[in-house]
């Protein structure tokens, strides 16, 4: 199954502001872009200018974003709202 | 001194609410703040729980748990390329674990929480901790809270210890390693592991539980997988080690797909979920007390992954339930800043002890050769014992032997990697 299909099995109340910043300074000289392969939700794309991009409203809230980023250039803070699991 | 509780405890998830519980019966007003909208709405577990400590927290009211089913049966399954290899050992008259999903039995126990009287908030977010005059004020979007002493229960990701240890968290990129944290470069991904989970419907009507650990289909990343059968679904899903996702090249995400197709599981997926698991090894357990604060569960490092359990939650209920107890004996002394009384609490318990015991295993655990090597030689040995050809059929101690030189291993680091788990 897509993957965006799979998060869209759950129920995500996604804010208006991003909680995640990065510093696109950082990523433009990060050729193997890790972040892209930890991130369960694929909230980290490589654009087809090599600039990363953050789908925020993907993000289940796991916290592999705090580690995921070996050059510091992801800020992470849990959203007000955000994932609620109906298993967990 | 000037404060609103006696207790303020981040962090309404198993550790969290055992400790609430506890101090609450010792007679400590008690607030637990928690960001979901209820308990359990963002906390994962792969779903096994032993029992043992619960059922001390609960007492009669065990037999209301919200469990899924007792795992009578334990199997595990090695894969290596294309070939599966299987053991299974059963136990119709185990009861000491069960399967369980979180966002019920959460609720559940918070619900027992706020029956002996503690005050839960719910959609309340921590996003800082200070200290002011001796006591800590606890930020969050519905304003602060005084207390002489926290509970930090805020699970793997541990953002007291961090605001804690850091003034400037704001100004950095990245949410850098906690002072009040051993060796303080404790938040690496080394010491992290990534689960992912899917929960598959199941229409079985068997009442007997199973636990499956797999071996062989993490795509080279070290790490495992597993099974757990429920009442009306199966949880399955994998434990990868987060230094090695970030060296290798293929996603989490398809990883867990791949997986799943593996296991030929096709039925209708209900839930896809993620969540970090803390993996240090003893001797770098982040440091769990401090002026006013006491941490526990998952925010403490206390998670035991030998390879054959993986045990959070009982370690989360019963570190809660002894910060609770100590949390008593401190508000009495009413030194906050002896707080090491925990910590020999801690000590005496079979938290630290199992931790202790079962560092050994871990070490085989976070080890290569667990995850590529071994698989690879017991499906080869396990083919050429049922292979029949024309040829004549090789000794089997010569088979091992020749499997052990052609993977590049020599006997002692076998031998080695066999009294680990021994
Ligand atoms: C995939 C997977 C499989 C696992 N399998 C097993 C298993 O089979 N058996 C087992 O025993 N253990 C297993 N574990 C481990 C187990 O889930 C954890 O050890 C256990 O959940 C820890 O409990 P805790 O109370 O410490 O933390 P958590 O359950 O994570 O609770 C932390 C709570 O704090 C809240 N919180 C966090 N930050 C804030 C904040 N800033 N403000 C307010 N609230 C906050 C969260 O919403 C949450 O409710 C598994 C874990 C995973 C991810
Ligand atoms: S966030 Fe970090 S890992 Fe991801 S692209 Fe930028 S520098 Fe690389």
């Amino acid at each position: 199954m897509e993957l965006i299909k799979r998060l869209g099995l759950n129920k995500n109340e996604v804010g208006n502001e991003s909680h995640i910043a990065v510093n696109t300074d950082i990523c433009i000289n990060c050729t193997d872009k890790p972040c892209t392969k930890v991130c369960p939700a694929g909230t980290y794309e490589e654009d087809k200018e090599k600039i990363l991009i953050v789908h925020y409203e993907r993000c289940v809230e796991c916290g592999a974003a705090l580690l995921a980023c070996p050059y510091g250039a992801l800020k992470f803070h849990y959203p007000e709202k955000g994932i609620s699991y109906m298993y967990g | 001194m000037d404060y609103d509780v006696d207790v303020a405890i981040v962090g309404g998830g198993l550790s969290g609410l055992s400790a609430a519980i506890t101090a609450a019966k010792n007679g400590l007003s008690v607030i637990v703040l928690e960001r979901g909208d209820y308990s359990g709405s963002k906390n994962v577990s792969g779903g096994r729980m032993y029992v043992h400590s619960l059922k001390r927290l609960v007492g009669d009211k065990f037999k209301d748990a919200p469990l899924e089913l007792p795992i009578k049966k334990e199997t595990f399954e090695v894969y290596n390329n294309g070939r599966k290899t299987t053991f299974s050992f059963e136990n119709k008259e185990n009861d000491n674990s069960y399967s369980v999903l979180r966002s019920k039995f959460d609720r559940w126990l918070a619900s027992e929480a706020e029956n002996s009287g503690v005050a839960i908030s719910y959609s309340t977010l921590v996003t800082n901790v200070r200290r002011e005059d001796g006591i800590m004020v606890v930020e969050s979007n519905r304003g602060d809270i005084r207390t002489p002493l926290v509970i930090e229960s805020d699970g793997a990701s541990s953002f007291v210890s961090r605001y804690l240890g850091l003034s400037d968290i704001g100004m950095n990129y990245k949410m850098e390693n906690v002072k009040n944290l051993l060796g303080n470069n404790n938040f690496q991904a080394k010491n992290f592991m990534l689960g992912i989970k899917e929960i598959v419907e199941r229409k079985a009507e068997d009442s007997a539980g199973e636990a499956k650990t797999i071996l062989g289909l993490t795509d080279g990343i070290k790490g495992g997988g597993f099974v757990y059968t429920n009442k009306n679904s199966y949880s399955i899903g994998l434990t990868l080690k987060m230094d090695s996702l970030e060296s290798n090249n293929i996603k989490s995400h398809e990883i867990i797909e791949k997986y799943r197709e593996n296991l030929g599981m096709d039925g209708k997926i209900l839930e896809y979920s993620a969540h970090l698991i803390p993996f240090y090894r003893y001797d770098y357990l982040p440091k769990r007390y401090d002026d006013n604060l006491l941490v526990t569960g998952d925010a403490a490092g206390f998670m035991l992954n030998d390879g054959f359990t993986i045990r959070g939650m009982d370690l989360a209920i019963e570190s809660g339930m002894i910060a609770g107890n100590a949390a008593k004996k401190i508000t009495d002394s009413k030194d906050y800043s002896d707080t090491y009384i925990y910590e020999k609490m801690l000590e005496d318990s079979f938290v630290l002890k199992d931790l202790k015991a079962a560092s050994k295993i871990s070490s085989l655990f976070g080890n290569e050769r667990t995850f590529n090597v071994y698989p690879s030689i017991i499906s080869n040995l396990i083919d050429t014992m049922f292979t029949v050809t024309d040829s004549p059929r090789e000794n089997i101690k010569n088979v091992i032997r020749n499997e052990i030189k052609n993977n590049n291993i020599s006997y002692f680091t076998v031998i080695n990697d066999l009294l680990k788990v021994i």
